[in-house]
C-alpha cells in the first residue's frame, strides 16, 4: 500500500466518522442557540441508533430504519422540552436521567432480540471520485452523507437568517427581554429542541444503519458529549463547532488505523487519544465570551 | 399635514383611549392592584405616581398581558378588550419603554426593532423603517450597531423607535429617566410632547419622582397600596400635595423630601444640618484618608469601565460618588466587595495597599460594603437572618468547626435590636422580609465588624420613605461616629441630602469633586454628561 493510499484510507474513515457528529452538532448549535443546554445529546443519538437498526430489520428498508431513528430523535427532543420548558424541570437533570434511561434500556433490548443487518446504499458520484487522494473518501459515500450539505447551510441560515432563528437567538440571549417583545420564549426553546432531536436522530441512525449496518451496546460512547464539547469550544459559531467534529472524526479514524500501519500501542490508551487530542485542541480555540448569556438558565414569567 | 392627522386633531381631547375599571390583582396576601380604575385620554401624558411597591408597574403589566387580572375590565374607547398576552397589547395599539429595557444587548438595533413582527425578514426594509422613524422624531441612531455598544441614552432611542413604528395609539413609558442624563431626559420629553400634540397619542408615565411628573405631565394619578388616591389636573395640584397623597402622610423630613425629589435642586442646596456629622468639618484638612483609591482601572473585554479613578475619603466624611446608571458604578461596587480585580491601580485603607486578589482581604482591612445588588451579594435569601447576620464573623460564633447556636442567636437578637430589624424569628429565612427589613440586616452585619470604611452603594433603591429615612439616619450616625463612608448612588437628592463632598462619575471617570455648597443642578449636570466644569 503507498502512502497516499493510507492517507486516503484515514480521510476516507475519519469522514466517515465525522459525518454523525456534524449532524448532531448542527442540532446542538440550534438548541444552545436557543439557550438549552442539551445534555440528552448522547441518549438522541444512541436510541435513533438503536431505533434505526430494529426498524430496518422489521422492514427489511434501512431507509425506514433512517426515518425512524430521525423519529426517536424527535420524540427524546420533545419529551426533553416538555420537561425542561413546559414542567420547569432542571435542563441538566432531564439531560442525565434521559441519557441514562436510554443506555439501559437499549442495552437490555439488545440483548433480547437480534437484529438483520441493513445498510444505506452507497452513491458514487462519477468524474469527482477520481479526483486523487481526496476523491474516493468524499464522493463515494452512504447516501445520507449528502444531506450534510442541505443541513448545514440549512441550519446557519435558520439561526442566522429567518425570524425563527432570531428570535430563537435573543430568547438564547435574554429571555425576559424576549418575552415582553411578545415571543414565547419557551415554545422556541421546545421548537429548537425538537430541530435538535431530528438532526441528532439522523446522526445517530446514520452511525447505525449507514456505517456499521448494526447496533452494539452503547454505541454512541459518549459522541454526544463530545458534539457538545465542540459547540462551546467552538465559541457558538457553526464553523468551528464542525471544525472541532472533523478533528474528533481524524483523530477516531487515526486510531482505528495506526495498528493496520504496523505501530502498536496500549490499545486502552488509543481509545482515549481521540477524545483527548480533541478537548486539548479545542481547548486552545475557546473563547467564552460569544456564549448565549441565558445558556442553561429556566424562563419563568415574572422572576427576574 | 396629512388627513389622517387633521382627523386625529379634530377628535375633542376628551375621548378616552384607554380605560381602566375596577382592575385587582392579587398574588397570595399581597394585593398589588385594588380595584382600580383609570382614564387615559388622547392627546395628554398621564402621570402615574407611585412609591417602589405602590403597584404601577403591576398595573401596567397587566395592560400589556404580561400579568393576568384577578378581575376588572380593561375597554378602548367603549369596547372591552382582552389583554391575554404582550400580542394582543400589541394589537390594541399599546407600546411600552420598559424599565430596564427591553433590548436583546447581543442583536443589532434593526434586529431588535424588528423583534416580535411576523412575517420574512428583511433588513433593508427594517433598517429604512430605523432610519425613517429615528429622523421624524428627531432620535439619531445607527440601525447596523449593536446594541451592546450603544449607551443609555442611545437604548433609550432604540426602544422609543421600536415602540413607535408600531404606530401605538397608547405609549407607557416606566421611569423612563432613571439611567438617563438631564440632557437626555429632556430629549425624551421634547419627543414625548411632540408625541402627545402632534400625533394625539396618549402616555402614560410611570415614575417616582415629583419634580419629571409636576414638569412634563398634563394629569396625574396617584397610586399607593394598590389603589388609587388621588387624581387632578397637573396644573392644579403642587409637589407637597402630591407626596403626601403618594406616602399618605405630611412629608416634613428632609430625608424624605430628598428620597421624593423635592429638594430645590436647582439652587444651593440647605446647609447640612448640625451635628449631623455631614459637614465638612469633619474632614478637617490634614486628616489621613481612610480609604484612598488610586488610578484604579478595570478593562473588560478590551473596554475601560473605570479609568484611572482615584478618591480620597476621610474618616467621618460621607462622599457622594454620582452620575447615571451604567457609568461604571456597579463596577467600582464590585470591585469593593473583592468580586472584580483593578486592571491597574490601588486600594488604599487606612494608609496601607489592600492585596485584593485575596478573598475576603478588604473585609479584614475594615472595610464594609452595602452591594447595590442585595440579593445576589447582599443577602443569601434561603438562610435565616441569624445566619445572614453572623455570616461575616463566623469565628465569632464558632468553636472547633462547631457553630454555637446559643451565642449566634444572642447576637442576632442584639443586633435585630440594635438596627430594629422586625422580623417573626431569627430563623425566619431573610427570603421573607420586607426590602427595608433586608437592607437593615446588610447594614447591621457590616457596622457590626466596626469598620473604618463602608461603602453604601444605592442603599436605598426600591426601599419605602420610612426604611429610606432610617438608612438616611444610620448613614449619618455611622459618619459622625468615624466611619469614612463612600455613597454610590443614582439619586441626586441622596446625595445632596447626605454627602459633605460629591464627587461625579461619567464613562468610568470621575469627571470633578464639588462640595454639595458649589455643586449646582447645572454644574453636576455638566459634569454627569462628561463635561468637566
Amino acid at each position: 500500500m503507498s502512502a497516499a493510499d493510507d492517507i486516503s484510507t484515514i480521510l476516507s474513515s475519519g469522514i466517515r466518522l465525522t459525518v454523525p457528529l456534524a449532524f448532531a452538532a448542527c442540532g446542538e448549535y440550534l438548541a444552545e442557540r436557543a439557550g438549552t443546554m442539551n445534555i440528552s445529546l448522547e441518549a438522541m443519538m444512541l436510541g435513533a441508533a438503536f431505533g434505526s437498526v430494529a426498524t430496518a430489520s422489521a422492514t427489511g428498508s434501512a431507509t425506514t430504519g433512517l426515518v425512524a431513528g430521525v423519529l426517536i430523535g424527535l420524540l427524546i427532543g420533545f419529551v426533553h422540552g416538555n420537561l425542561a420548558h413546559r414542567l420547569e424541570v432542571n435542563t441538566f437533570v432531564v439531560g442525565l436521567v434521559l441519557n441514562a434511561l436510554v443506555l439501559g434500556l437499549t442495552s437490555f433490548l439488545i440483548t433480547i432480540s437480534s437484529f438483520d443487518s441493513h445498510q444505506v446504499s452507497q452513491v458514487s458520484v462519477p468524474w469527482l471520485r477520481d479526483i486523487p487522494l481526496i476523491g474516493h473518501p468524499l464522493f463515494v459515500e452512504r447516501w445520507p452523507v449528502y444531506l450534510l450539505i442541505l443541513v448545514i447551510p440549512l441550519t446557519w441560515w435558520l439561526v442566522e437568517r429567518s425570524r425563527w432563528g432570531l428570535e430563537l437567538r435573543a430568547v438564547g440571549e435574554q429571555p425576559q427581554a424576549a418575552d415582553v417583545t411578545g415571543i414565547h420564549v419557551n415554545l422556541r426553546r421546545r421548537q429548537a429542541l425538537l430541530w435538535c432531536g431530528a438532526l441528532a436522530g439522523l446522526g445517530g441512525a446514520y452511525l447505525a444503519v449507514g456505517e456499521v449496518g448494526s447496533f452494539n451496546q452503547n454505541m454512541t460512547a459518549g459522541r454526544g458529549y463530545i458534539v457538545i464539547a465542540a459547540v462551546i469550544f467552538g465559541a457558538w459559531r457553526l464553523g468551528r463547532t464542525l471544525l472541532g467534529c472533523v478533528l474528533f472524526g481524524l483523530a477516531d479514524a487515526m486510531r482505528l488505523a495506526l495498528p493496520a500501519l504496523g505501530l502498536t500501542l496500549n490499545s486502552q490508551l488509543l481509545v482515549v487519544a481521540p477524545y483527548l487530542l480533541a478537548l486539548l485542541a479545542m481547548l486552545v480555540f475557546a473563547t467564552r465570551n460569544r456564549e448565549p448569556k441565558a445558556l442553561g438558565q429556566p424562563f419563568v414569567r415574572g422572576s427576574t | 399635514m396629512t388627513d389622517d392627522e387633521r382627523a386625529r386633531e379634530l377628535t375633542p381631547p376628551s375621548a378616552p383611549a384607554l380605560r381602566l375599571r375596577g382592575i385587582s390583582k392579587r398574588y397570595g396576601p399581597v394585593v398589588a392592584s385594588d380595584n382600580v380604575d383609570l382614564d387615559v385620554h388622547h392627546g395628554e401624558i398621564h402621570g402615574l405616581l407611585g412609591e417602589n411597591g405602590a403597584g404601577k408597574s403591576t398595573l401596567m403589566k397587566i395592560l400589556l398581558g404580561l400579568v393576568q387580572r384577578d378581575s376588572g375590565t380593561i375597554m378602548r374607547g367603549e369596547t372591552p378588550v382582552d389583554v391575554h398576552n404582550p400580542q394582543a397589547a400589541v394589537a390594541l395599539g399599546i407600546g411600552m419603554v420598559h424599565q430596564h429595557f427591553s433590548l436583546i444587548d447581543a442583536l443589532t438595533v434593526w434586529e431588535n426593532v424588528i423583534l416580535g413582527d411576523t412575517g420574512k425578514i428583511d433588513r433593508a426594509a427594517a433598517c429604512r423603517q430605523v432610519e425613517e422613524v429615528s429622523r421624524r422624531y428627531g432620535l439619531p441612531i445607527d440601525p447596523t450597531a449593536r446594541v451592546d455598544r450603544l449607551s443609555a441614552g442611545e437604548r433609550q432611542r432604540v426602544e422609543l423607535i421600536k415602540c413607535l413604528r408600531r404606530d401605538p395609539s397608547v405609549l407607557i413609558l416606566d421611569e423612563p429617566t432613571s439611567v438617563l442624563t438631564q440632557a437626555e431626559s429632556a430629549e425624551l420629553f421634547t419627543v414625548l410632547r411632540h408625541v402627545v400634540r402632534a400625533e394625539n397619542r396618549a402616555v402614560i408615565l410611570i415614575s417616582h419622582k415629583l419634580a419629571e411628573i409636576t414638569a412634563a405631565t398634563d394629569r396625574v394619578t396617584v397610586l399607593r397600596k394598590g389603589k388609587v388616591v388621588f387624581h387632578s389636573e397637573t396644573s392644579a395640584t403642587t409637589p407637597p400635595e402630591l407626596a403626601r397623597q403618594m406616602v399618605g402622610r405630611d412629608v416634613s423630613l428632609r430625608a424624605e423630601g430628598a428620597a421624593l425629589g423635592m429638594l430645590p435642586v436647582d439652587g444651593a442646596p440647605a446647609p447640612a444640618d448640625p451635628g449631623t456629622g455631614t459637614g465638612t468639618d469633619a474632614a478637617a484638612p490634614g486628616t489621613a484618608p481612610a480609604l484612598r483609591l488610586r488610578d484604579l482601572t478595570v478593562t473588560i473585554d478590551g473596554v475601560a469601565v473605570l479609568s484611572d479613578l482615584s478618591l480620597d475619603v476621610a474618616p467621618g466624611e460621607i462622599v457622594g460618588l454620582y452620575g447615571v446608571e451604567g457609568n461604571g458604578q456597579s463596577t467600582l461596587g464590585d470591585l469593593l466587595s473583592g468580586l472584580v480585580l483593578p486592571t491597574s491601580g490601588t486600594v488604599e485603607l487606612a494608609g496601607r495597599p489592600v492585596e485584593l486578589d485575596r478573598p475576603g482581604a478588604l473585609h479584614r482591612a475594615g472595610l464594609g460594603i452595602i452591594p447595590e445588588d442585595r440579593h445576589s451579594s447582599g443577602v443569601v435569601l434561603d438562610m435565616s437572618v441569624a445566619e445572614n447576620l453572623v455570616m461575616k464573623s463566623i469565628g465569632d460564633v464558632s468553636g472547633r468547626g462547631f457553630i454555637s447556636r446559643r451565642r449566634m442567636h444572642a447576637i442576632a437578637r442584639r443586633l435585630a435590636a440594635e438596627f430594629n430589624i422586625v422580623t417573626p424569628s431569627m430563623d425566619t429565612p431573610v427570603r421573607s422580609l420586607s426590602g427595608g427589613n433586608q437592607q437593615r440586616v446588610v447594614l447591621a452585619r457590616e457596622l457590626s465588624a466596626g469598620p473604618g470604611v463602608l461603602i453604601a452603594a444605592q442603599p436605598t433603591h426600591g426601599l419605602d420613605v420610612g426604611a429610606i429615612e432610617d438608612m438616611y439616619q444610620r448613614l449619618r450616625d455611622a459618619a459622625s461616629g468615624g466611619v469614612a463612608v463612600l455613597l454610590i448612588s443614582t439619586e441626586l437628592e441622596e446625595v445632596m441630602a447626605l454627602a459633605s463632598r460629591i464627587a461625579v462619575i461619567s464613562s468610568g471617570r470621575i469627571t470633578g469633586v464639588l462640595s454639595t455648597g458649589e455643586a449646582t443642578a447645572e454644574r453636576l449636570g455638566m459634569l454627569v454628561g462628561g463635561v468637566a466644569a
